[in-house]
């Protein structure tokens, strides 16, 4: 059980916050590449402490910095993110990164969900269309920073997939099974890869 | 510099009247007084407030006297898509001048000069490998350039950085220093860059003992250019806790 405790007062960047003896350095701070081995701030914020967990070989606390302004997340790999369908073509669909978990980014970030990274299961059967249609609202796991173009997306979890969609009448549509969602206005069937909300 | 004998081909070669600069004598003289009452070893009070702009991640105002900067961060954010993929982040600056900055109306001509230095300064304390594959742009506005404006661009910059939350080794200040016949003076005002023979900047990270950026131009002597350094850097040191003491107030009123 770790408690943080959280100081009054603010800390800028540069700042000292100890010796690289005592605190093991967490987010937010750094340690000193000469000699003095000292640990210092890189945010604007307050310092917490974390003591160590007691069976760890290191007993030093962690210190970090939390910043003061939340500013916009950035998808890094093994995150989940909540992204809009643009695209699907044939062997990818790109979608625009809108949530880093549960705090919305300022400005949208690209991604792909390429065709082997759609289910877990006989990957190359995949059909695009039947997975994901633009306008798709999915939750998809950053696998790795792709190319300078994109961040690659995987939906290859039970968890992770379409979460909501629009049928073609215009209605929002309910999920029935892994595969399919219904309109509730006209009781049509539409194809989806569903993700599993819920317990 | 007599002109040319009737022999000599037709060449250019200004007017002898034109040749010196006519410096006002007071500036060789060694008591007099700076325009403003200063002392020569004496910088402007600042003035620094951060938050200033609203859809930016961060951003600050900092006002030197008659030196008005306003900067504007956006980012982490996307960098183009014809950029190629880097697994740092990229630092993209631009400084730019309002018409009305300068007492002649028309932009001062250094533009690209002073967006690329601007960039040298903070590449070196920002940590670039916290943010991959994203850029941060960093937007410079002079309002009004009373002396002294890259410096002031400079700090201003480095404490909007710290408002948006960007990951830094450490703030950094900046001060120069100009050379006026034997005299030293420290933060000039525009008249006395104008009749200065050289000038001295230094960028320094203040707690780490750091430099990021020295650019001298004009003549200098050795023995000068060691006192003007230490001026500089004393002088960083001290506008690096103004500059702290305005951080920790802002965030801890909002």
């Amino acid at each position: 059980m770790q408690e943080r405790s959280e100081e009054e007062e603010m800390v800028t960047p540069g700042e000292i916050l100890g010796k690289g003896t005592d605190l093991i350095p967490g987010k937010g701070a750094y340690l000193s590449r000469d000699n003095h081995n000292t640990v210092y701030a890189s945010l604007t914020g307050r310092r917490s402490l974390i003591p160590p967990p007691p069976d760890s070989p290191d007993q030093r606390p962690i210190v970090e910095v939390i910043g003061h302004k939340a500013h916009g997340p950035v998808p890094e790999p093994g995150c989940v993110v909540i992204a809009r369908v643009t695209k699907v073509m044939a062997r990818m669909a790109s979608a625009d990164i809108m949530c880093v978990g549960s705090k919305s980014v300022r400005e949208k970030f690209s991604g792909i969900i390429r065709q082997q990274d759609v289910r877990a299961t006989e990957i190359d059967k995949v059909d695009m269309h039947t997975s994901f249609r633009p306008g798709d609202i999915v939750k998809a796991s950053v696998i790795s920073l792709g190319d300078a173009r994109a961040y690659h997306l995987s939906t290859a979890q039970n968890e992770l997939g379409v979460v909501s969609a629009e049928s073609m009448a215009g209605g929002t549509m309910v999920p029935i099974s892994w595969t399919e969602m219904q309109c509730p206005l006209t009781g049509q069937i539409e194809q989806r890869k569903v993700a599993k909300v819920g317990a | 510099m007599a002109a040319k004998g009737g022999g000599a081909p037709p060449t250019y070669s200004p007017s002898p009247s034109s040749f010196k600069k006519s410096r006002p004598s007071i500036f060789t003289d060694v008591d007099w007084v700076r325009p403003d009452g200063r002392d020569f070893h004496q910088c402007r009070p600042a003035f620094l407030r951060t938050g200033a702009v609203n859809a930016a991640s961060g951003s600050a105002y900092a006002e030197f006297g008659n030196t008005k900067v306003i900067v504007s961060i956006f980012g982490p954010r996307e960098s183009k898509k014809a950029m190629m993929y880097s697994d740092t982040g990229r630092l993209n600056c631009n400084v730019s001048y309002t018409t009305f900055a300068t007492p002649v109306r028309g932009q001062a001509s250094e533009n690209k000069e002073l967006s690329s230095q601007l960039h040298k300064s903070l590449e070196g304390a920002i940590i670039l490998d916290t943010f991959p594959k994203t850029t941060v742009d960093v937007f410079a506005l002079v309002l009004e350039s009373g002396g002294c404006d890259l410096p002031v661009v400079i700090s201003c910059a480095s404490l909007a950085l710290a408002d948006a939350g960007i990951m830094m080794y450490d703030l950094v200040a900046a001060v120069s220093v100009s050379c006026l016949g034997k005299n030293l003076v420290i933060d000039p005002v525009s008249e006395e860059e104008n009749y200065q023979d050289g000038s001295l900047m230094i960028t320094c990270l203040p707690s780490r003992n750091e430099v990021t950026q020295l650019t001298i131009t004009g003549e200098w002597s050795t023995p000068k250019i060691h006192e003007a350094m230490e001026l500089c850097l004393d002088a960083c040191s001290k506008l690096g806790k103004i500059m702290r003491s305005c951080l920790k107030e802002s965030t801890s009123t909002s």
